[in-house]
């Protein structure tokens, strides 16, 4: 019998999900064996050590050379690793925001932060993936623990209902990823990515619907769990109804690590295919989310909803980057939306690693801007209101600036980066994704996430016109500090003001995490 | 490389076959067996004991509980079985694979058996 060849080096990438999955594996124990109901602020703390040391050994790996591990089925690559590094920091916020969350609710449980910890390890995981089944399973270990973490305040009627639907759609979406997976495997014989892409351009001379049909439903797949328009529809209702620490994870993680499957599927396996597929496919989705998207947030009273099609407007812009990784030549890509020649005088080659970068910075972007958002919305909501939904309406914020001058600056630099305003994180990294598809050429679909961006602007701005410029409601409640939000607001206000500034170190690991594995 | 279809061919000729029997025999029996209803025999069937409230009835969530640990360590029985008989094989490194494996549903058990979900009375 031959063993497959498998040493401990191969371990080594598992790290930080290893300690993720040894932290819950703690806040579990300690939940059962040490159950006074007096003492249970430790749990976050372990929580965000652990989010920390995880986060802190994946800055290690991204100076590790990309390499296969485990036979190929997954890869280590500083693409990866500071995925990891994304995960880690919206994990750490968002278990911040928990506290006092969860103690207003007289809920808190060390199962709450363990099923934190296993989605989050679930999404290191799975940006890691680079066999079909492997990321299948690491995106049900993400899925799962969200699913009841969403149901998790079960006595509601609203997280019950979010719950199921998430359950219901993601299960659905699971199995469209699936099924594409099985006809992409039925085409070459492979569910390894690295080896599809051969047998794949033989596929698609004799089979191509058999290829295109299992790349879309892989897509469609993908598609559901980053929010792309038209697989949105869960979006909204899942965001609202979740507890709001939950829904900032969802928004951060769950987003980042699908767009990492999504991006190293489609770069791995589409250099097999005809490259303006994914290129139209990706196209067409991100015109559709960014539209789409932005108009429907406008309408919304409800922030906590307007943040939810606000986070479908984001994918739509990660979409554009996603979408500029696929031009291959000048002048050749989808020509309803693309110019014609390249500008700029840009490589292809170099532009389409900033755009990596792009969308690896966005997401970062986008964990410290909205988490930060959701902390100071499930700040200022109260137990009572959330039945009849007005927990989040926009009077909730008026007059904050006078209450509590703190999170009214702080809401205000989350709702400008989330605008693209500098000077905030949110303005660089949609300046690199639009700056990277307009060197591809991309300048049509640049124009219009440019117009859409703009359009959101007015949604961010009335939370700041609300929060400044109208007077203190009659009988407003008085707002409770908690250590947990105080720390994560001003976590994530410092890092969305200074990044936007001097990204100082964070570019220099961003210009190593470029490089994608066999790439 | 496209798996040719053609080998499966009788398989799917047994399965369309299977169908339709399945669907042909009770159709059959419905239509050409000879019916005489009673009151006893339309009665819902209850191994022979008379029957004693409808079917449809609120179950106890343990009893979900119950299974689905079952299933968690009759799964992990299945993959201790092929560790077993290729340990000599897989060496030190297979023991410690098996070990960690092991501790993972251990500390799982520990929960729940601390949580009180293996406790039937309570």
């Amino acid at each position: 019998m031959t063993l497959p060849n498998i040493t401990l080096a191969d371990f080594l990438p598992l790290l930080p999900a290893l300690i993720m999955v040894v932290g819950a594996s703690i806040l579990l124990l300690s939940e059962v064996f040490l159950s006074s109901s007096a003492s249970r602020g430790y749990q976050a703390v372990l929580t965000v050590a652990t989010a920390v040391a995880s986060g802190l050994t994946a800055l290690g790996l991204m100076f590790e050379p990309p390499h296969a591990v485990f036979l190929g089925y997954g890869v280590l690559d500083p693409f990866s690793s500071f995925l990891t590094l994304v995960v880690c920091v919206g994990l750490a916020l968002a278990a911040l925001a928990s506290v006092s969350f969860l103690r207003k609710r007289g809920a808190e449980r060390g199962e709450f932060y363990a099923l934190m910890l296993f989605a989050s390890a679930g999404m290191s995981l799975l940006a890691m993936s680079a066999e079909f089944i492997t990321l299948f399973v690491n995106l049900e270990v993400l899925s799962v623990a969200t699913y009841a973490l969403t149901a998790y305040l079960r006595r509601g009627t609203r997280p019950s209902e979010a719950g199921f639907k998430y359950f219901i759609l993601g299960a659905f979406s699971s199995a469209v990823l699936l099924y594409g997976t099985a006809l992409l495997y039925g085409a070459t014989g492979t569910t390894k990515l690295a080896d599809m892409a051969g047998p794949l351009s033989q596929a698609l001379a004799t089979a191509p619907a058999l290829v295109y049909t299992g790349a879309i439903l892989v897509a469609a797949g993908f598609a559901f769990k980053v929010a792309a328009v038209p697989f949105h529809m869960w979006t909204p209702d899942v965001y609202e109804g979740a507890p709001t620490p939950v829904t900032a994870l969802m928004s951060a993680g769950v987003k980042a690590a699908a767009f990492a499957a999504m991006v190293r599927v489609f770069l791995t396996v589409g250099k097999g295919m005809d490259p303006h597929m994914p290129l139209a496919l990706f196209s067409t989705l991100a015109l559709l989310t960014m539209v789409v998207g932005n108009l429907l947030a406008i309408p919304q009273r409800n922030v906590k909803r307007m943040l939810a099609y606000s986070s479908i407007a984001h994918a739509g812009y990660l979409l554009l980057g996603v979408a500029a990784l696929f031009v291959t030549a000048p002048g050749e890509h989808f020509r309803i939306l693309g110019a014609s020649a390249l500008t700029g005088g840009t490589p292809l080659d170099v532009a389409r690693s900033d755009a990596l970068r792009g969308i690896l910075y966005y997401l970062l972007a986008y964990t410290f801007s909205a988490v930060g958002a959701f902390a100071l919305v499930s700040a200022l909501e109260r137990r009572e209101d959330e039945d009849k939904g007005t927990a989040w309406d926009l009077e909730r914020f008026s007059g904050l600036a006078q209450r509590r001058p703190g999170w009214a600056f702080a809401m205000t630099a989350f709702m400008l980066s989330l605008g693209g305003i500098p000077p905030t994180i949110g303005f660089m990294s949609k300046l690199l994704i639009f700056q990277s598809a307009i060197d591809v050429g991309l300048v049509g679909l640049t124009i219009v996430a440019v117009l859409s961006s703009a359009a959101g602007v007015y949604y961010y701005l009335r939370v700041v016109v609300y929060m400044f410029m109208r007077p203190v409601p009659e009988g407003a409640q008085t707002l409770e500090r908690s250590w947990g939000t105080e720390v994560a607001l001003v976590i994530s206000t410092v890092a969305v003001v200074l990044l936007g500034i001097i990204p100082g170190r964070v570019s220099e690991w961003l210009a190593h995490a470029g490089t994608l594995f066999g790439q | 490389m496209i798996t040719p279809l053609a080998p499966y061919l009788p398989l799917a000729v047994v399965l369309l076959l299977a169908g339709l029997m399945a669907m042909a025999i009770p159709q059959l029996t419905t239509r050409l067996g000879p019916k005489r209803p009673s009151a006893i025999k339309s009665s819902p069937f209850e191994a022979g004991s008379e029957s004693s409230g409808p079917a449809r009835q609120r179950f106890a969530v343990k009893f979900y509980v119950v299974a689905l640990l079952f299933i968690v360590f009759d799964v992990e029985a299945v993959f201790l079985y092929p560790w077993a008989v290729n340990f000599q094989a897989l060496g030190w490194f297979g023991y410690v694979e098996m070990l960690v494996f092991a501790a993972t549903l251990i500390v799982g058990l520990i929960y729940v058996w601390k949580k009180g979900a293996l406790d039937w009375e309570s």
